[in-house]
């Protein structure tokens, strides 16, 4: 999941980044709100996190041009100003959930991983696929009740497939949104990561959760569990 | 034109000027219709004297004496003139007055009657003529026809009519001038107490009075009243302020050193949570203090809130925010509901409320305010609020689950609103099993 952080304080803003990066997440950063504007226009995103007092344009200015835009990933606003009149315009302007400053950087990745997860239809915590649960908060995957252990790169894709069950998703989409943008992107380390998940999962093949479409991409297959 | 004196002079003047208009008018047209008509019967009562002055002589002629009554007749260029012609033929007597000057030609009217005429003289002088035919009777019993004529000149009548008009407008225009004097010194008169009322300002506002002293005349005595009042709640209000701002900056300062006292043991095992803990209580005390009422009811400066509206926009914030949980909002407010305070305030109460049900509820969340607008009540099917817990969870800052942060305080902070507007804050059980909170502020 690629997630953009545009927070105008060095300090916040290296923090956010450094622990939503140990949480597994790839991230752009902006220090305000024209840079931010175009990270979020240009880039793929999964999710913004966005301050409302920017330098240069304010965050309300930049959620409302981003939905004008098209974009509907989610936007989590975070804000020193806690007045209802406050959160409201926030929501009003098209973001989906708000964090108060001071935060616990736990309540950020709780709303952050809530707002994924939702935005991929989930409604609950955990996400249940036939004998297959992934919960977020834990980034813990189950297999028949049994914890299956992963690398955290195996974790991210997993994470990636399963919050958008039932969707095609492109080797260089996952290469795009799991690296941060240094890595060096090769197509055949994703084929070689769905391979080791396949057997970690599924080592009699029965399962089958993760399908290989030809020439497009995978698609996590297994049936979503109600809730 | 922002002057009132000015607005009214200019009315003043305008008014004056078509009255006084008129009048002239009227006067003028008076004035000239008599002097003309006296000018008339003087014409005519000269050639009455002519025509009795008129002998028949020996010959077919009429005799003039050389001496008339009116001695203008004899005094050359008197501005009276007179001729006697025959009906048919030149003029064969012409008064003494009338030397060298020539008659404009005459229209002969029937005997009998007189004819008016005003023509112009050669040299362009105004004239009135009088034309009278006549057949006069000679001795030898022959009737013999003649015309008389008498003509005045119209010069000095002219010169009388401008010297009324000069006079009238002097007089007009020295009364309009008297008048616009008079009513600019009443007016600074009248407007002196608004003049006064902008000095007391002033010295209000350089600190040298606290309020305007109310000796206004009856028109500006609810205007000074509600002055006071504006001024009044503004200084209750930036009291406030200040007393905020300082609570605020004081109660900040214990945590603080107790943050300065933890650095010294940074390398403790618990430090990471004792300071997470004083940075808590700060932000508590920050959100405490600034979530305060806004405005307060008394003041004019209060508004009044649209609640279905402000509802609506809550509603759809909060069902963005606990779409997971997707709680039933049941919301009973009629579109015409007032509250009569500040909108912040009313944000805060109705925001707080509504978070609060939103978090503990199962599924319910009910919102319900009177048509007056003076009673607020949300419910429910959450947990509730265990009784013994109710006077702690008032408390400000008090919270009662550490992992759901905020819910103490958001009801210290309604119930805080709501005593600032006189109201109170009560919580029961809801009918529909979880908590009852109600808010109701007095409608005055």
């Amino acid at each position: 999941m690629r997630l953009l952080v545009i927070e105008d304080d060095a300090t916040l803003r290296a923090s956010l980044v450094e622990q939503l990066g140990e949480g597994g997440f790839a991230t752009e950063e902006a220090a305000d709100g024209k840079e931010g504007l175009y990270f979020a226009m240009e880039y793929p995103i999964d999710l913004a996190i966005v301050d409302l007092g920017l330098p240069e344009m304010s965050g309300l200015d930049l959620i409302r041009e981003v939905r004008a835009q098209g974009k509907s990933y989610p936007i989590l606003i975070l804000t020193a100003r806690d007045r209802w009149e406050d959160k409201v315009l926030g929501l009003e302007a098209g973001a989906d959930d708000y964090v108060v400053k001071p935060f616990h950087f736990e309540e950020v990745s709780a709303r952050v991983n809530a707002l994924l997860r939702r935005s991929g239809g989930w409604a609950s915590s955990t996400m249940t696929a036939g004998p297959m649960t992934l919960d977020m908060s834990r980034q813990e995957v189950k297999m028949n009740d049994e914890s299956v252990e992963l690398t955290s790169f195996e974790y991210k894709i997993m994470e990636y497939l399963m919050v958008r069950a039932g969707q095609v998703i492109s080797k260089s989409e996952l290469t795009e949104r799991l690296y941060d943008q240094d890595f060096e992107r090769d197509s055949n380390v994703i084929e070689v990561f769905i391979g080791r998940l396949r057997k970690k999962l599924d080592p009699e093949n029965t399962i089958k959760p993760i399908e290989t479409l030809r020439g497009r991409g995978y698609r996590f297959g297994l049936e979503r569990n109600q809730a | 034109m922002y002057s009132l004196s000015a607005r009214l002079l200019v009315s003043v003047s305008v008014l004056l000027l078509l009255f006084f208009g008129a009048t002239i008018v009227l006067l003028d047209f008076a004035f000239r219709d008599a002097g003309e008509q006296a000018q008339r019967d003087i014409l005519d009562g000269h050639l009455m004297s002519l025509l009795a002055s008129a002998e028949p002589g020996n010959t077919a002629e009429l005799q003039m004496p050389i001496d008339l009554p009116e001695a203008r007749f004899g005094t050359i260029d008197s501005g009276l003139y007179a001729e006697i012609r025959h009906r048919d033929g030149e003029a064969f007597w012409q008064s003494t007055s009338a030397l060298g000057m020539t008659f404009p030609d005459v229209v002969i009217p029937e005997y009998g009657s007189p004819r008016f005429a005003e023509e112009v003289l050669t040299d362009g002088t105004p004239l009135l003529t009088l034309t009278m035919a006549v057949q006069w009777e000679f001795p030898d019993e022959s009737l013999r026809p003649f015309v008389f004529r008498v003509a005045e000149s119209l010069d000095s009548f002219n010169a009388q009519i401008a010297a009324f008009r000069q006079q009238m407008f002097t007089w007009f225009g020295a009364i309009a001038l008297l008048m616009l004097v008079t009513i600019s010194i009443i007016m600074r008169r009248l407007l002196k107490p608004l003049r006064q009322i902008e000095g007391e300002i002033g010295e209000i506002e350089t600190g040298t009075r606290q309020s305007l002293s109310g000796e206004y005349p009856t028109e500006l005595r609810g205007v000074a009243r509600n002055m006071n009042l504006l001024i009044d709640t503004e200084r209750a209000r930036s009291d406030r302020y200040r007393t905020t701002l300082d609570n605020l900056a004081h109660s900040l300062k214990t945590p603080l050193a107790a943050v300065r006292a933890l650095l010294r043991e940074k390398t403790s095992v618990d430090f990471e949570t004792r300071a997470n803990e004083q940075i808590d209580h700060m932000d508590e005390i920050v959100r405490y203090q600034l979530r305060k009422p806004a405005a307060g009811k008394q003041g004019l400066g209060a508004g009044s809130v649209s609640v279905a509206e402000e509802i609506t926009r809550l509603v759809a914030g909060l069902s963005k925010v606990y779409s997971e949980k997707n709680p039933t909002f049941d919301i009973q407010v009629d579109d015409k509901t007032r509250f009569r305070g500040d909108r912040g305030d009313f944000m805060e109460v109705a925001g707080n409320l509504l978070d609060n049900a939103c978090k503990w509820c199962e599924s319910q969340v009910a919102f319900r305010m009177n048509d007056a607008g003076t009673e607020i009540v949300v419910n429910d099917d959450g947990p509730g609020i265990p009784d013994d817990a109710v006077s702690e969870i008032l408390q400000r800052g008090a919270r009662l689950d550490e992992n759901t942060p905020g819910h103490g305080i958001g009801l210290a902070i309604v119930r805080e609103i709501a005593e600032s507007y006189s109201g109170e804050l009560s919580i029961q059980k809801s009918a529909l099993g979880g908590a009852q909170i109600r808010v109701t502020i007095p409608s005055d």
